[in-house]
């Protein structure tokens, strides 16, 4: 047997998530794909629309409203907890760990870590109550300190930073995680050299451990900017898009679009559009990643 | 090609799967064998139309031996956002409570999911029943407009928007209850020079928009309704009712009626601080009124139309639809029957609901019989004027953002108009109007 039509035989196990694949994912994409180029609404017979709903897109304020909604997001979930999340790991790892015990580490991990357990509707509800412009916790605080209240969530000017700040917080401990997991794979002979080296904290951070963990980092950066493009779950609960279009999100837009105006096809061409988004940002992560390794 | 409607198939039947978890069970038995009705709607259990409705339950299975009724609580969104994908599989239940309106089931008839009721109407007389207006709901021609055409849903009750007042604060107040939009607006100024802001609102969801409506309403007549909502004519957003609304309701803000931090607050917001005594108004439907009258043990409440206004935001209540898919539809007809019966229809009006077909003179509760009465008092005078988010699918939503920016003043009245404008025309283009 050549060493080809051997492994040949390996495809046999692949095929029930192959089966699997094209199931869940494949048929109802290029179905998606399909029912963009139609005006449906939902049941009934589609008509084809060509690209109709496509140009229609591309001239809707909402749309690119949506977008840059979405641009800011992928700061607060993608960008800002990595960096929040590379300074919390190196602390615990390097300094907590070390001085105060792995215990205390393991423990500040884990309370990091607890936002991303809760389920989204409920820390989106608990957080609604914290920012309620009447009887919030905040803005009680704020008025203790002698501050002015804010209509947090309910202010088109505050909105958007209120869910970016929630979203930080939600998504903190995912990096704090991977990024402490990573550490343990770094030789400690690297770090001791340096310290003997006379090398500072930061020195050592921005020379060892940036670099060493790098791939944890792109990985992080990766499923969260894609999180960050589908995120619907906490706009759902917070603002429902609102006040005025200020938080409305492509992933909601095209929910608003299947659900509460029956205009499928236009939904579809929305999901259709964040979907090929997506697997550019992902292609353009990968390369990345393939050409630092 | 793609097979759009395999794939339609494919999707009803998970969502059918995962809508039911998997807990039902073969309801096609044999004609000879034990049969069941399938019954889905989604009213508590302590509302008005939930225990009447469980008493029609009761009734239906005394008079129906041999024949199980299959109950299952549905939440209004899982029914408003599905309803069309699973009233086109084959786990359609035999009668729904479904919403009403063009944008629900008026979209659903058009697109044959609901059975045409047309003769039992005739036949069981629910026809002479319900009054003109509130008949209205039931029927929808072939473009799924409703008013005309044929019956394609029974509503059993009403509702109606209505001011609720606490009788405590507006005595505290010296406040009279108003009956003249001079005397409501000399009201609501004296509550806020006295530092209270009257009106308890939620900006993020329905009540803003039934005010801004109601002002509407203030300005309009009938054939202005009929334009907006039936498609009888232009529906003018510029024209004096809109205008008039949409700059009253920025005024009101302005001068404090309405709290400017309440673009965010939910329904359940505006609920909850009336029912804690923190606003002296709240203008709402009388879907609240049996919670109001559970809840509220602090103060004395009361209701009042909105005064000036010979229309105001209301209807039917939801409607029983039959769908097409039905497998029990004699049954269906059975059971809706039975809830427009007099006790079951008393059992309502006392409950704290307003019924469409009941005995006034069983209605014994005094505030209930003061609900009823205002509701006849609209009703007689062909006074519903509907909803402000039927007259296109999704409008709800554009009617929030608008009033949203009202609220906080980031654009004009006419900005906001416009902003609404768009998206009904593009709906009546759609419907071929």
């Amino acid at each position: 047997m050549t060493t080809r039509s051997r492994d040949r035989g390996y495809w046999v196990f692949l095929l029930p998530s192959f089966v699997l694949f094209t199931a869940v994912i494949v048929v109802p994409f290029l179905m998606n794909v399909g029912i963009g180029f139609t005006r449906w609404q939902g049941v009934g017979d589609p008509r084809w629309a060509g690209l109709d709903n496509y140009t229609r897109l591309f001239a809707d304020e909402r749309f690119w409203a949506s977008f840059r909604n979405n641009v800011a997001l992928i700061v607060a979930m993608a960008i800002v907890p990595t960096i929040i999340g590379l300074v919390l790991a190196a602390t615990l790892f390097d300094y907590v760990g070390k001085k105060v015990g792995p215990r205390a580490a393991s423990l500040l991990r884990a309370a990091y870590y607890l936002p991303q357990v809760l389920p989204v509707a409920v820390a989106g509800i608990v957080w609604g109550w914290i920012m309620h412009p009447q009887f919030g916790a905040l803005n009680e605080l704020l008025k203790l300190l002698g501050m002015e209240p804010r209509n947090w969530l309910g202010d088109p000017g505050w909105a958007l930073p209120s869910v970016m700040v929630i979203m930080v917080w939600f998504q903190i401990g995912y990096p704090v995680v991977i990024f402490m997991s990573g550490l343990q794979r770094v030789d400690p002979a690297l770090y001791e050299a340096a310290e003997i080296d006379g090398a500072t904290w930061w020195r050592r951070f921005w020379h060892i451990t940036i670099p060493q963990i790098r791939p944890e980092i792109y990985v992080v950066l990766l499923t969260c900017t894609i999180a960050a493009l589908k995120v619907f779950g906490p706009i759902f609960v917070l603002t429902r898009g609102g006040p005025g279009g200020a938080t409305l999100v492509p992933s909601y837009f095209s929910y608003q679009n299947f659900f509460e105006k029956a205009n499928v096809g236009y939904g579809a061409a929305i999901a259709t559009v964040l979907t090929l988004v997506i697997i550019v940002v992902t292609v353009f992560f990968m390369r990345i990643q393939d050409k630092e390794s | 090609m793609f097979k759009v409607r395999t794939g339609v198939a494919l999707v009803a039947a998970l969502v059918a799967l995962a809508a039911c978890g998997g807990t039902d069970q073969a309801d096609t038995p044999a004609a000879d064998g034990p049969r069941t009705l399938k019954l889905w709607h989604y009213e508590g259990a302590d509302s008005a139309m939930g225990k009447a409705w469980a008493e029609a339950v009761k009734q239906f299975e005394a008079s129906h031996p041999g024949v199980t009724v299959t109950f299952e609580a549905k939440a209004f969104e899982q029914i408003r956002q599905s309803a069309g994908m699973i009233l086109n599989s084959d786990e359609a239940p035999d009668v729904m409570e479904y919403n009403k309106g063009n944008a629900t089931a008026g979209l659903l008839s058009k697109q044959g999911l609901l059975t045409d009721l047309t003769s039992e109407a005739t036949k069981r007389g629910w026809d002479k029943l319900l009054s003109p207006s509130v008949q209205t709901t039931a029927r929808y021609d072939e473009r799924g407009v409703m008013g005309a055409g044929n019956w394609y849903g029974v509503p059993n009750y009403a509702e109606y928007v209505m001011v609720y007042y606490n009788k405590d604060a507006f005595k505290k107040a010296g406040v009279e209850v108003p009956t003249t939009f001079e005397e409501f607006t000399a009201a609501l100024d004296t509550f806020v020079k006295a530092g209270t802001t009257p009106i308890a609102v939620g900006g993020a969801e329905y009540p803003a928009q039934q005010i801004f409506y109601q002002l509407a309403l203030s300005k309009a007549q009938r054939p202005w309704v009929d334009a907006f909502q039936l498609y009888k004519g232009k529906a003018d957003f510029k024209g004096p009712e809109f205008t008039y609304a949409a700059d009253t309701f920025a005024d009101w803000v302005k001068k404090g009626y309405i709290a400017k931090d309440s673009a965010a607050l939910k329904a359940e917001d505006m609920g909850v601080s009336f029912i804690g005594g923190k606003y002296p108004i709240m203008i709402s439907g009388s879907w609240w009124y049996g919670r109001l009258a559970a809840e509220i043990k602090d103060f004395e409440w009361g209701t009042f139309l909105w005064p000036g206004n010979t229309m105001s935001a209301g209807s039917s209540g939801n409607l029983w639809v039959v769908p097409e898919n039905a497998k029990n539809k004699d049954l269906a007809y059975d059971f809706i029957d039975i809830t427009m019966k007099k006790d079951i229809q008393n059992l309502l009006g006392n409950s704290g609901g307003v019924p469409v077909a009941a005995d006034t003179a069983a209605i014994t509760d005094p505030k209930s019989k003061e609900l009823i009465e205002n509701f006849n008092k609209l009703s007689t005078s062909d006074g519903l004027a509907f909803y402000p988010d039927w007259p296109a699918p999704g409008y709800y939503d554009v009617l929030v953002a608008g009033v949203q920016h009202l609220i906080n003043g980031t654009k004009t009245s006419g900005q906001v108009l416009d902003e609404i404008a768009a998206p009904y025309d593009e709906n009546l283009a759609d419907i071929g109007n």
